[in-house]
């Protein structure tokens, strides 16, 4: 759960299930294709939520779960990017990824792990450890989420992070216990201090050596511990299925998912349905997150526009929707002005998001990265992204739906129109149009 | 404070933007009072050699365990017959005399930790007794982040600013949101694509403040953000360019300083400056290394200073330097100095009540070859929290006595 979202005065979303959506003819539309491409993945590219519209929605669904996969140049290279030792080329490579690669929802999907196994190097001072994090959130994050959850904890990265190896007989150390109960598994309020001490007794005995895991008996307390009232000699495995066995375990991981893709605000009703059907589909990440951009509540109109777009997500969407030339590099870095420094969430509760991304400093960053982007394009560039313009007030509308499709706020177009009156020629006013919308509140929802 | 007509103009146009919006915000985070008080904090980073910043030349310990270190008693300015000030800091003499200056010698915490990034993440804090190398990886903030909180309420504004080009340091770091980054004279930097982007940015966002109370609390936050950051961004370049620079040495922090000066006296509305001064971990032939960094600091102290005097605005800030330790006592091998405990800290300002505090370090009296504290630098903070700056203390120990004048 985040605290900080929970605060927000917004009304809770109004779906009460995730009953899948029927479009009838002419319903599916681009600006519902999208709206998918954008929550599912970093946005479409010029002509792709046209190009969708065109079939089906179950059409683009397919697309978004059968992808044809990431251009196996991107992990040719990564073991040189690693030999540095240094965070940036990894962050770099990742927001390549996202922006140019071949699984716009993997990578969705390995986004939201990240925030929810939230990992930083600032501690674990090792770029190899957290890409083979990265890894295992690309590998198994649309599996069976108790799976997930077992490689996660055996993850070497996550063992230093929350000082696995400090956990020994006699010594417990409840950092990893407590994480898992409050934030990965079940959720604040789910557990007492009482369960928390007696299941870091069963983690004990996991740690790693150089960077593989190892589990050292020697380490390891084999004595009874009561948690969440059942006595046993738990071993770590056994501890962690236990936890996922308790009934708030697919409740928290369907708010997860619910927060991603639709509301992070949800109805108690919606959250109970995602949970139930996470557990049918044998705790299939995919299968719910396939229920959910299927369904009604998705293509609610209270599920567009409805969040802050956070600072990975409204850079890899600028950058496919307008062709920055920007390196990789720039990219992480301005995301990491934002906020948000990929592979550094500033503590184990993630990124908060909402409101929390905004203040001058974030702000003014958001301002220049765009506007720095838009730099990269000549006329040609901004003739590709949208199309030629014949008249100033086509060049607007051009604009507007091409960045803002079927979400334009009212007021928005007349305003620009006042600001395009006088433009020499159709084409610098997509330019100027582009530039006033990339900086306008409007586009920094999602 | 007085406004030019431009920053009048400038203002006056975001603040139409604004009006609908948040007036009450508008008129709180940019109706800066003359009176509000400034609290500026100069970070020395990698760990002073306070002993030769404040030296103990009287002490024959001193030059038995720094044969090669020690600075002479004729080259040093004496502050008593006891203590004097490094031979480049001659411009922080005066200001001692002048009554301007606290030295409060001796200031450290309890169970002292020789490592950068802890004793660091101590003093940025403010919380010796919480290791967040467990439970929590990092903290969630510092302790002039809290007090930026406080000042803010929870309506955002720019309470706190951090001057420099270096990563924002966890002392600012706050509960919510984060502090920006101001790295130079040259402001936020907004990039504009054309001339009169601006503007038309603006007239766009003002022609649709009025449709705001329809806003969901999300646009809403989006229309503030953008709104007053182009606000700020505006009144800070209008600020910085109306005013003359005034005459600072050629240092980066002296450049540092020079704009939180121009920002405090231009009616900006900060209250609280980070900056940070890096180079301070002289492990090998220290002399002409820290030499020059006295010499920064100094003269961009003095400077500032000066400054903030002819500005007329002296009376309302206050500075504060600090280090994450001291250095050990005796030299090593390589003329130069580990990692020790206590250390100086320097409270400048008109409002300060100068002298020596704290009572000088016993160099016969060492802990594993460090000084030990006899001053908690949480008192300090509380002192400036409470009695500088009418805050909340983010600390349970008791204020230092007679900081101010």
């Amino acid at each position: 759960m985040r605290t900080a979202r929970t605060t927000a005065s917004a009304a809770s979303h109004p779906a009460t299930s995730l009953r899948p959506w029927q479009p009838r003819p002419g319903e599916w539309r681009a600006a519902d294709a999208a709206h998918l491409l954008d929550r599912a993945g970093f946005g479409p590219e010029p002509g792709e939520a046209q190009r969708l519209a065109d079939g089906t929605l179950d059409d683009a669904l397919t697309a978004l779960f059968e992808p044809p996969g990431h251009d196996p140049f991107y992990f040719e290279g990564i073991e040189l990017l690693l030999g540095s030792g240094e965070l940036e080329p990894l962050a770099a490579w990742w927001i390549g990824l996202m922006v140019a690669g071949g699984d716009p929802l993997g990578e969705r999907i390995a986004l939201m792990w990240h925030d929810h196994f939230a990992t930083s190097n600032d501690k674990v001072a090792d770029p190899r450890l957290m890409h083979r994090q990265n890894e295992l959130f690309r590998k198994h994050g649309l599996g069976d989420f108790r799976a997930l959850c077992h490689h996660v904890a055996k993850d070497p990265a996550m063992l230093v992070w929350l000082d696995g190896n400090e956990n020994v007989r006699g010594r417990p150390n409840e950092n990893f216990a407590r994480e898992v109960m409050e934030l990965f598994v079940l959720g604040i309020g789910s557990y007492t201090e009482t369960d928390i001490r007696e299941a870091a007794r069963a983690f004990s005995g996991w740690g790693t050596r150089g960077r593989s895991f190892r589990f050292d008996p020697r380490k390891h307390d084999d004595g009874d511990k009561t948690v969440f009232g059942r006595t046993a000699r738990f071993t770590p495995e056994g501890m962690l299925d236990w936890i996922l066995a308790q009934p708030e375990a697919p409740r928290h991981i369907a708010r997860r998912v619910l927060a991603t893709f639709v509301t992070s605000n949800p109805k108690p009703e919606l959250v109970d349905d995602a949970a139930a059907r996470l557990v049918a589909h044998d705790w299939n990440v995919g299968a719910l997150v396939r229920d959910v951009l299927r369904s009604e509540a998705f293509f609610d109109a209270a599920s567009r526009n409805e969040r802050i777009a956070g600072p990975v997500e409204l850079v890899a969407r600028a950058t496919r929707r307008l062709g920055f030339d920007l390196a990789p590099r720039d990219l992480a870095r301005a995301t990491a002005d934002m906020g948000q420094a990929l592979f550094r969430p500033p503590s184990v509760k993630g990124w908060d998001g909402g409101e929390v991304w905004l203040n001058a400093g974030t702000w003014t960053a958001r301002h220049n990265a765009l506007l720095q982007g838009l730099t990269t394009l000549d006329d040609d560039g901004y003739h590709a992204a949208f199309a030629r313009p014949e008249s100033i007030e086509h060049a607007a509308d051009l604009v507007l739906d091409g960045l803002l499709p079927g979400r334009e706020p009212p007021g928005l177009r007349e305003a620009l129109l006042a600001e395009l009156d006088g433009q020499p020629d159709p084409t610098s006013a997509l330019r100027l149009a582009t530039g006033l919308v990339l900086v306008d509140p409007a586009y920094h929802l999602v | 404070m007085h406004l030019t007509r431009r920053q009048l103009l400038v203002g006056g146009l975001a603040a139409a933007a604004l009006t609908s919006l948040a007036p009450v915000r508008a008129a709180r985070r940019f109706g800066a009072n003359d009176d509000d008080r400034v609290l500026v904090v100069v970070q020395l980073t990698g760990g002073n050699d306070g002993l030769n910043t404040v030296v103990p030349f009287a002490q024959d310990a001193y030059y038995r365990l720094r044969p090669s270190l020690s600075l002479a008693p004729g080259a040093v300015h004496r502050l008593d017959d006891q203590t004097a000030l490094h031979p480049e800091l001659g411009p922080l003499a005066e200001l001692f005399a002048e009554g301007q200056l606290a030295v409060v010698q001796g200031v450290g915490y309890p169970d002292p930790d020789r490592s950068h990034f802890r004793s660091m993440q101590i003093w940025h804090t403010a919380d010796p007794g919480t290791d967040y190398g467990g439970g929590v990886a990092r903290p969630e903030a510092g302790w002039l982040g809290r007090l930026a909180a406080q000042l803010a309420g929870d309506e955002g504004g720019m309470p706190a600013l951090h001057v420099g080009r270096g990563d924002l340091p966890l002392s600012l770091k706050t509960p919510r949101g984060f502090t920006p980054t101001v790295r130079d004279a040259r402001g936020f930097r907004l990039a504009e694509p054309r001339t009169g982007f601006g503007a038309a940015r603006n007239r766009m966002l003002a022609a649709r403040a009025a449709e705001a109370q329809g806003f969901t609390a999300e646009r809403r936050a989006l229309h503030a953000a953008a709104a007053s950051t182009y606000d700020a961004a505006a009144r800070m370049e209008a600020l910085l360019s109306d005013q003359g620079r005034a005459d600072y040495p050629n240092h980066r922090l002296a450049e540092e300083l020079a704009l939180a000066a121009q920002l405090i006296a231009g009616g900006f509305g900060t209250r609280l400056f980070g900056l940070t001064l890096d180079g301070f971990d002289t492990h090998a032939r220290q002399t002409q290394t820290h030499a020059a960094l006295m010499r920064e600091l100094g003269q961009s102290l003095a400077a500032f200073q000066r400054d903030l005097a002819d500005k007329g605005v002296s009376d309302r800030v206050v500075t504060l330097v600090f280090s994450e330790f001291g250095r050990r006592v005796e030299e090593n091998a390589s003329k130069g100095t580990d990692h020790g405990a206590a250390g100086p800290v320097l409270v400048m300002g008109a409002p300060v009540a100068g002298g020596l505090r704290g009572g000088a370090p016993d160099l016969g009296e060492l802990t594993a070859g460090d000084l030990a504290h006899s001053v908690d630098f949480r008192a300090l903070y509380a002192s400036l929290e409470k009695d500088w700056l009418g805050l909340q203390p983010g600390t349970t120990v008791a204020p230092f006595d007679g900081l101010l004048a």
